[in-house]
């Protein structure tokens, strides 16, 4: 084998232009206000193969450079070519990737070397990419320029500076040989061992397990039963290997057993005097209620025990939705973190049921704030960094899936610096019956099924991600807890997948995500109670990995299937026409183990019951203290345009425009809301709504609540705000409220009491109180939550630097929609509509945005107060239904959501979206004072527009609910917002429109 | 006489318009099949069988290598003779985005110079690179037609809105004289334009600002089609308004698109008519 060097450059001139290099330019210029007059960039390819140079070189037209557009060089380096690269630069930096990382232009690229030189069997391709920096201030340093577009911990980067540039020495990056791994015989571990050195050992081995699981393990070996039975059949009878430990670890971390939200909880209110003991919240108040609405109500199909919560949306077909986070892989790396979140998000929806198709995403991000000036904990990226890199993540693992993001939201605060939080959700859809009459959303395997693993190959890229996210993130974090996602290969697995579903052959189906195989075939395991996996079969990216790496690898793009024995030929056929590698590992059996073998030796054998049910219940402390707040006190005086203006540039309400619009919203033509909507289409979008039966207009609503700052006051609070929240941005384009489901995604610090978290009762209290109040509201909703899923480590560091983010909570929603044909958007429809608030503003400005942002300028004191609350959420429920109807009717055709910034906002937007004028009066909106009535974040409100000929039949239709005539969209180009007599704004709506559009365009413009 | 028009859907690698490509075949009269392209590689299927060929939108490949390179070269050199068979009996072929990127990058499109042999000869002459802004974006744009292009499948449109989903839809041609000649025999057939000028006279050679132009084309060029006016490529996505409900303007009661028709009655969109010219056309000629 040999390596051939191929680099490719855009040529110049004549229109060409070098888009790649000039935007890393302009994000050098938007991020760090470094400017360089050009950059330029050369691509390159390192291919291992037996190929000769003078081959390649013939067909490298064929394949590496496009001649219209690019220059192609064969083993020399671009830089060296005078004629092309006349001038020095003052830099040239190359990137390539480290050893073993996922490189998709390479694989890519051995593909298409494959259509060209079929022979080529074991070739080999590495890419990387090169940038030229010409006109660089002279300060500026080449390694920080460097730093500031690689990340040392997945990539590699040569640098040659402005000296090295001057003498013609270029980087000369080589191919990322992988060092060599050594297959370790699985060992036994002694467990009989002091409680120190046990903790010891979990600790050093990122098992994340504390002593009482420890010890529970140590129980299990000690035991004359067990150990009869594993002498029978050859493991060591009195210790756990090494395979089964970390098996133990990955199946019992908190990551898949949600410790937290099933432990026995005491609980204290300072407040009230309770003192009580919660049996698991989780079935407490997220469970026991949906199982209560599922008595009520026939379309609730599956509910929480599979990867997503499913329900019937008509005759012929079921939906489903599961929303999941990735927040400690996007801290260390946001690109890959995020993108293996949105393609591991849409496996789970492939592995519901049968097999559902994933038709949409949603992406709802936390950030640091993209402009902070201050300090930076070490190994935490700036969070401009860490947005750019999500965002990225993001887009390329949605747009190349073929899946659309149609709803999402970015929200900031100062403490998702020491973690950033990303949501990534995704619809599926799923025929109610197959061909042969089996229901979908019923997994059917049987004892003696072949367990197949599809898709991407197992590397040592992806180890102990389930049990590394069970703890805080550190300095020391592990790399190989990070990967990058390849659309490609799992696009192609799921093209497989499902015609594999409608053939009939597939008998269960899971993904694997956090835990690996251990996990994805342990749970599919439970049904038939038992598997003997052979992991000498498992297709390896390397040679070399060790039994126990094999089992818990994450890697990414696979998935675990069962297939009966007389379907394998028509699976095995279907696998190689997608060119997608299948490879039976396992068969499931009623033994009552979980088997795992390597060849012929057994290197694991637990009893399934002790795998999945012998984790012991978490016995943790509760005690809630209400916080004590400066409340927030408005200014003596305050100039409401200026107020307005500020309100509209700050991160939480400004435009996400140009981010947004880098996602494919409208791939497989359904979607009827998009996320930026009016004349402009730059308005903002409430919530989504696609008609995924092409011809058909009916719809499927998808909206998403988060109000985290709420939790400074109150987590309850929170919970409750983002509930309403989503439900009341689906309302806004007319969803059935009869049927609507939800999702509960938890983000918190974590709330165990303990030398590292002492204020740990407090954290578990709020969680207390979030889930009440979420059992609450969604029982007078009468929304069940199908699916849900909670992180509870999100704190970087420990003592005086620590960083805990805000207890969140994410509500996603989705819900039938009767006939996309009648909706709303946001948008102001001209000049002559009827403006209503629907409900009432209350004086609720603790934790509101415009306390923060008083606050923040030294305005005001503090942000306490008064946090919006849901008092009647039954009757509330009744007003949505209501409105609702009204736009299914078709009499409204304009709503928007009234949240942050409250109804000064929400009507500033509809004028954005509209590009129209309105008249306003606030007064008689509610019982708050001009502050509540103007910037209150009352929950229940949505401002709507009606026509002057639909308004009476609109009043009628909202007999006995609070609404209130605000005002009048209006010829002029005006916004005009009063009290009574005092007028408060008078703005152009093209200043409202600059001020909403500022403040995140960090592209550094378009040419 | 052809009742009911065979329409191929190629699929696999990521091509990911498929379903929404095979719908509108369906919705106006042709009979759709979503056909992995392996299985016509492989033999296991003849593009022989079907009337006319559609390579929807996607990621082929991840774009790697740039856009369209890898899948056009699997169809460059498994396809050659079939494709060549397809377009000498007379068959229409449209490529959309990813789509188009592959029939240029296989040659396909713009083909051989009008006056001389017009079937394919599978050499590249253009290609779609990475747009000026350096993003990929979705977003709607107004495009227009060339009145008297060859192409079949743009018969009696004059302008459509409808969305960019791309990165690389830049078109480029080496030489502006390459530029004139296409324009010559009208094969320039649908351009980026301005939609505050008037329907007719929106197309101009003079460079487009973004976001009018999405993507910096020479020329404002949307799409291209061949000298026989059978092969259609275009980077925007008429499939994606084949109803007015997914116009952006649908909730302000002024999406536009005809006032009736036979299978959505008041609610077909604009982009439906391309792909009912080329099924209408099928029956009419073959």
């Amino acid at each position: 084998m040999v390596v051939t060097r191929v680099e490719v450059t855009p040529k110049q001139g004549q229109g060409m232009r070098d888009v790649r290099g000039d935007s890393i330019r302009r994000q050098l210029l938007s991020d760090h206000s470094v400017s360089a007059t050009e950059v330029r960039s050369i691509v390159g390819f390192l291919i291992k193969s037996d190929i000769s140079e003078e081959e390649i070189a013939t067909r490298s037209d064929d394949l590496f450079t496009d001649p219209i557009i690019e220059t192609g060089f064969i083993n020399t380096l671009a830089m060296s070519n005078s004629e092309i690269f006349p001038t020095s630069p003052d830099c040239v930096i190359t990137i390539g990737f480290k050893p073993g990382v996922t490189d998709n232009p390479g694989k890519a690229a051995v593909d298409g070397f494959h259509t060209i030189f079929p022979q080529a069997k074991d070739a080999e391709i590495s890419t990387y990419i090169t940038y030229a920096f010409y006109g660089l201030p002279s300060d500026c340093d080449s390694q920080w320029l460097a730093g500031t577009i690689y990340n040392g911990l997945i990539q590699r980067a040569l640098v040659s500076d402005s000296a090295a540039c001057a003498n013609g020495n270029w980087p000369e990056i080589e191919f990322p040989e992988r060092p060599l791994q050594v297959f370790t015989t699985p060992k036994r571990v002694n467990l009989e061992i002091s409680d120190a050195e046990l903790e010891e050992l979990s600790y050093t081995g990122l098992l994340a397990l504390n002593l009482e699981e420890m010890q529970t393990i140590q129980g299990h070996y000690r035991d004359d039963a067990t150990r009869n039975i594993r002498e029978a059949i050859g493991i060591s009878p009195d210790a756990p290997t090494d395979v089964e430990l970390e098996c133990l670890a990955q199946t019992w971390s908190e990551h898949c057993k949600h410790k937290i939200f099933a432990s026995k909880i005491h609980h204290v209110d300072t407040e009230t005097g309770e003192d009580t003991i919660i049996d698991s919240i989780f079935k407490t108040h997220i469970m026991n209620p949906t199982h209560d609405m599922q008595k009520d109500v026939d379309w609730l199909l599956s509910v929480f025990h599979d990867n997503s919560g499913v329900i019937a949306w008509d005759d012929d077909w079921s939906i489903c939705m599961k929303a999941e986070t990735h927040n400690s892989p996007s801290a260390l790396d946001p690109y890959g973190g995020a993108m293996t979140g949105i393609v591991g998000v849409n496996r789970d929806i492939l592995g519901t049921g049968l097999g559902a198709r994933p038709i949409a995403n949603t992406d709802v991000f936390c950030f640091g704030p993209p402009d902070w000036e201050g300090d930076l904990p070490d190994n935490l990226f700036h969070p401009s960094r860490v947005l750019r890199g999500v965002h990225a993540g993001v887009r390329v693992g949605g747009n190349e899936s073929g899946i659309p993001t149609v709803n999402g939201a970015i929200v900031f605060d100062d403490r998702y610096i020491g973690k950033p939080l990303v949501y990534c959700g995704t619809i599926g859809i799923m025929p109610r019956r197959l061909a042969d009459g089996r229901e979908s959303h019923i997994k059917t395997p049987t004892s003696g099924d072949i367990v197949y693993m599809v898709g991407g190959r197992v590397g040592y890229d992806g180890i102990h991600g389930a049990t590394f996210s069970s703890l805080e993130l550190t300095e020391e974090s592990p790399s190989s807890a990070v990967q990058i996602g390849d659309p490609i290969t799992q696009k192609k697995m799921v093209d497989m997948i499902l015609e594999a579903r409608d053939s009939g052959l597939i008998t269960c189906i899971t993904d694997n995500g956090a835990g690996g195989l251990s996990s994805s075939i342990g749970e599919m395991a439970e049904y038939t109670n038992g598997c003997e996996i052979d992991l000498a079969k498992v297709p390896l990216k390397q040679a070399g990995l060790s039994a126990w790496e094999i089992l818990v690898s994450e890697s990414q793009e696979r998935m675990t299937v069962a297939v009966k024995e007389e379907d394998r030929a028509a699976f095995d056929a279907l696998a190689a026409l997608h060119e997608v590698e299948a490879t039976a590992v396992a068969i499931f059996t009623a033994t009552g183990y979980f088997h795992v073998k390597y060849n012929e030796m057994t290197v694991a054998y637990l009893p399934i019951e002790f795998l999945h049910d012998g984790v012991p219940q978490l016995q943790l402390e509760s005690e809630w203290k209400p916080p004590q707040l400066e409340p927030f006190s408005v200014p003596a005086q305050s100039d409401h345009n200026d107020l307005l203006l500020r309100m509209l540039a700050r991160p939480n309400i400004t435009s996400k425009e140009t981010w947004v619009r880098q996602y494919d919203h409208e791939v497989i033509a359904q979607t009827v809301i998009k996320p930026f909507v009016g004349v402009e289409r730059d308005g903002p979008g409430d919530a989504g709504l696609i008609a995924p039966i092409h011809g058909n207009p009916h719809g499927i609503v998808v909206s998403c609540g988060i109000a985290p700052r709420y939790s400074d006051i109150d987590a309850g609070a929170m919970a409750a705000a983002s509930i309403d929240e989503a439900v009341r941005n689906a309302v806004c384009v007319g969803v059935d409220v009869d049927k609507i489901a939800g999702l509960d995604n938890f983000c918190w610090p974590d709330p165990i009491e303990s030398v590292k978290t002492p204020d740990g009762r407090f954290k578990l209290a709020q969680l207390v109180r979030a889930n009440r109040e979420l059992e609450r509201v969604c029982r007078a909703y009468r929304l069940p939550c199908v699916s849900g899923k909670d992180s509870m480590k999100n704190d970087y560091g420990s003592g005086e630097g620590k960083i805990s983010i805000p207890p969140t909570l994410l509500f996603s929603l989705f819900g039938d929609h009767p006939d996309v044909r009648y909706t709303a958007t946001s948008d102001l429809k001209g000049a002559g509509e009827r403006i209503y608030l629907v409900g009432t503003s209350k004086q609720e400005l603790g934790a509101s945005e415009i306390a923060f942002m008083l606050k923040e300028s030294g305005e005001a004191g503090g942000i306490g107060g008064e946090v919006p609350q849901l008092i009647d959420p039954e009757s509330q429920l009744d007003t949505y239904r209501a409105l609702s109807k009204t736009i299914q009717n078709g009499l409204v055709r304009t709503a928007h959501d009234c949240s942050e910034g409250g109804i000064a906002v929400a009507v500033a937007e509809m004028c954005i979206g509209g590009r129209c004028g309105a008249f306003i009066d606030i007064d008689g909106t509610g019982s708050g004072d001009l502050w509540g009535r103007m910037w209150g974040e009352s929950l229940g409100r949505i401002v709507i527009g009606v026509s002057a000929g639909n308004e009476a039949d609109f009043v009628e239709a909202m007999a006995g609910h609070p609404i209130t005539l605000l005002g009048i969209s209006t010829v002029g180009s005006t916004l005009s917002i009063t009290d009574g007599y005092d007028e408060l704004v008078e703005l152009p709506v093209e200043q409202l429109v600059t001020s909403w559009q500022g403040t995140l365009d960090l592209t550094g413009g378009v040419a | 006489m052809v009742d009911t028009p065979k329409v191929a859907v190629l699929f696999g690698f990521g091509i990911n318009c498929d379903h929404e490509t095979k719908a509108v075949f369906d919705l106006v009269g042709g009979q759709a099949t979503r056909v992995h392209v392996n299985h016509f590689i492989n033999g296991n299927r003849s593009l022989d069988e079907f009337h006319i060929l559609a390579v929807p939108g996607g990621f082929s490949f991840g774009d790697h290598l740039g856009s369209g390179r890898l899948l056009g070269n699997r169809m460059r050199f498994a396809l050659r003779e079939q494709l060549h068979a397809f377009v000498a009996a007379g068959k229409p072929i449209i490529g959309i985005c990813n789509g188009f990127q592959v029939l240029v990058k296989t040659g396909l499109l713009p083909g051989p110079a009008a006056g001389q042999d017009p079937l394919p000869d599978f050499v590249q002459r253009a290609s779609l690179t990475l747009n000026d802004s350096g993003r990929y974006e979705d977003r709607w744009v107004t495009l227009e037609f060339d009145s008297n292009s060859p192409c079949i499948w743009t018969k009696g449109i004059t302008r459509i809105d409808c969305p960019v989903r791309h990165g690389e839809g830049k078109f480029v041609l080496p030489d502006s004289t390459d530029f004139d000649m296409l324009a010559a025999n009208n094969q320039l057939t649908v351009r980026y334009v301005d939609p505050a000028t008037e329907n007719g006279e929106g197309i101009s050679d003079e460079l487009l600002p973004f976001p009018l132009s999405p993507n910096g084309s020479m020329r404002n060029i949307a799409g291209v089609c061949d000298a026989t006016g059978l092969v259609f490529g275009l980077m925007p996505h008429p499939e994606a308004v084949y109803a007015k409900w997914l116009h952006p303007d649908h909730t302000r009661n002024t999406a536009p698109g005809p006032e009736s028709s036979d299978v959505l009655g008041e609610w077909e969109g604009e982009g439906l008519q391309i792909f009912r010219n080329a099924v209408d056309y099928v029956k009419a000629n073959l």
